[in-house]
């Protein structure tokens, strides 16, 4: 059956464009008096509500057994036909005028050059049966709505050691001036005149006020990223409905994004130094050929260890080795790399440069040393029998745990310098998530009796030869 | 070996006319910025490029062809590539996704030809340059048949 978008559509795009026209009426008026802003307003509302009126009427949309046809028939006509087999992921999000009119987007991810279907908007209950049919569940998938992890409030104390949004008092502050100072341009309080006076009167103000100004906004980081960092995760939810992981978040604009369970081939933990002393780590899913895979694939913002490990083995299944420490000559390595950039930036400032870079420098290569040494600490490689798992990384660390299936192919990569000391990295070519994975710094002899532990067809004919 | 010879040639050549050409501009100009020893001896810079082009274009070529190794047994690809950095790579006929048999200009005077090899993820995706044009297509049409007969649905 063929249907339209849900006709209060247009009116959220009214709504949108209504606000905007406040300012513009409100400019009209300034500028001319009554009879100009009144024209303004009603010429421009009324352009905007046609508009809008005709990409309704124009846009239809069609489900069948195995595809869904987008059309659009405005000039040109374009028609666009998704089969549901590749739908990888289908996306609900609904802003706050959506969510005033119970309506929602409804997008829909397939496996073809990154262009999504998108519905923009349908009623609420259409959305999710458009998602039922869309994500279409194998026959023994289906299963009630059951809430796998909710996060607690209390994590978004977190956000700030991520370093999100922590630059968000300064962008804010940026873009308040610069609004204010468009606005002042529009009414001709700004002029020459008024320019210069004001920068008499910054530089007349005494530093002390600079400097508390500045403090403030620093203060401020931590407060402005957890609250912003609330806006967009508020209430994040993930639930397994229907064979498939849905993950939704938002506060004033509620966007729930789902995964077909079947195309979840692994998992992956991140954190940075500062996560690790307060014992929270971020949860992603590693999806077969996924876009976006950052924010599509999240399946837990920042949350502490334990819950981070049950999610996992509740959406993969349990893990059940211990990562094995990687050779010993891995550690100077490590170390090695961590402490050569800046000593040669060191060198080559005492050389030409200032001579605070000189100990800037050497400050860094001095840290380089822990830093290295902790990268070291953190490398490890595992596998089960049924998944396998890497970590490294200290700065950034991240763990991923894959099942063996997702494999499709084996690098191992060996530098001059890794030679010399009986090393090479192992990387493994995976069909899901960024598609690649190192056991870094690992000794040839076992990277390769790791691969033969978990393809061994592929590497057997060949261990003779090489 | 030939065509990489005829690469790091024109490669080199290049650079060493653009270095060439940099140097003129230098000399003529006046760049106060630069410090007065490298100034004075702006002409090195494309005499050094030109000298490691030279070498690189006589030596490279047959280090890499000794390197360079491939071979195909009934399900895995192997090749083996890199001279300083070395590599061994491993795909197995069932996980290829496409095979493109792709030439040069170069290629094309000289008869050869470069597999590419893709497969889901962008790691295991490998190029088998210096085959000969009849080698490469075979294999490729080879390849892409076994793959399909192979192919489980693993990705």
């Amino acid at each position: 059956m063929t249907r339209r978008l849900s006709p209060l559509t247009w009116v959220v795009g009214a709504l949108r464009e209504f606000v905007a026209l406040i300012a513009v009426a409100a400019t009209g008026l300034a500028v001319g008096g009554l009879s100009t802003g009144a024209l303004f307003a009603v010429a421009a509302l009324g352009f905007g509500l046609v508009h809008h009126v005709v990409r309704w009427l124009t846009f239809t949309y069609e489900i069948h057994d195995d595809r869904i046809e987008l059309r659009r028939s405005l000039i040109g006509r374009s028609a666009k036909t998704i089969p549901i087999e590749r739908v990888r992921g289908v996306d609900i999000t609904a802003s706050f005028s959506h969510r005033l009119l119970g309506l929602a987007v409804v997008r829909i991810d397939a496996a073809a050059d990154g262009d999504e279907g998108v519905l923009d908007a349908v009623s609420r209950r259409e959305a999710e049966r458009l998602r039922r049919l869309l994500m279409r569940p194998g026959e023994l998938d289906v299963e009630p709505d059951s809430v796998i992890a909710r996060a607690q409030p209390s994590w978004y104390r977190y956000a700030p050691l991520s370093g999100a949004y922590l630059l968000t008092p300064f962008a804010l502050l940026g873009s308040a001036l610069g609004t204010l100072y468009n606005l002042g341009d529009e009414f001709g309080l700004i002029s020459e005149g008024s320019l210069a006076h004001l920068g008499d009167n910054v530089t007349g103000v005494s530093p002390f006020i600079g400097v508390a100004l500045f403090a403030l906004l620093v203060a401020a980081m931590p407060v402005a990223s957890i609250l912003v960092f609330t806006w967009f995760n508020w209430d994040f939810t993930l639930r397994a409905r229907d064979g498939s992981i849905v993950a939704e978040r938002g506060l004033i604009t509620r966007r729930s994004v789902s995964l077909e369970r079947r195309r979840i081939r692994g998992i992956e933990l991140h954190d940075n130094p500062l996560e690790r002393a307060a014992g929270v780590v971020r949860l992603n899913a590693l999806i077969t050929g996924l876009g976006d895979a950052e924010h599509r694939g999240r399946l837990l913002p920042i949350s502490p260890h334990r819950v981070a490990w049950r999610v996992a083995e509740q959406v993969n299944g349990p893990f059940r080795a211990d990562l094995s420490p990687h050779p010993r000559a891995a550690r100077r390595r490590r170390v090695v790399r961590a402490t050569a950039s800046p000593l040669l930036v060191a060198a080559l400032a005492y050389f030409t440069g200032p001579t605070w870079l000189v100990s800037a420098a050497l400050v860094a290569a001095l840290l380089g040393i822990p830093l290295g040494l902790d990268r070291y600490r953190q490398l490890g490689h595992a596998s089960d029998g049924e998944k396998l798992s890497v970590r490294s990384g200290s700065l950034r660390r991240h763990q991923q745990i894959i099942e063996h299936r997702a494999v499709v192919g084996w690098r191992l990569k060996q530098t001059l310098f890794q030679r010399r000391v009986g090393l090479s990295t192992l990387m493994i070519a995976v069909g899901a998530g960024n598609g690649s994975y190192a056991a870094l710094d690992v000794d040839p002899e076992e990277a390769i009796d790791f691969a033969s532990s978990i393809t061994p067809a592929w590497i057997k004919p060949f261990l003779d030869a090489h | 070996m030939l065509q990489w010879g005829l690469e790091y040639l024109l490669g080199s050549l290049t650079l060493t006319g653009l270095a060439w050409a940099a140097a003129a501009w230098g000399d003529s100009g006046d760049w106060t910025w630069l410090p007065s020893f490298l100034d004075a001896r702006i002409w090195w810079s494309p005499v050094i490029i030109g000298t490691l082009g030279l070498l690189l274009t006589l030596a490279a070529p047959v280090w890499r062809y000794r390197v360079h190794r491939w071979e195909v047994s009934s399900d895995v690809v192997y090749t083996r590539i890199g001279w300083i950095t070395r590599q061994w790579l491993l795909v197995p006929v069932s996980r290829i996704q496409t095979v493109d048999a792709e030439q040069g200009w170069i290629e094309r005077i000289l008869g050869l030809a470069t597999l590419k090899i893709n497969t889901a993820s962008h790691e295991g995706s490998s190029h088998l340059t210096g085959l000969t044009a009849h080698e490469a297509t075979q294999l490729a049409a080879d390849l892409a048949r076994r793959a399909h007969d192979l192919r489980d649905d693993a990705t």
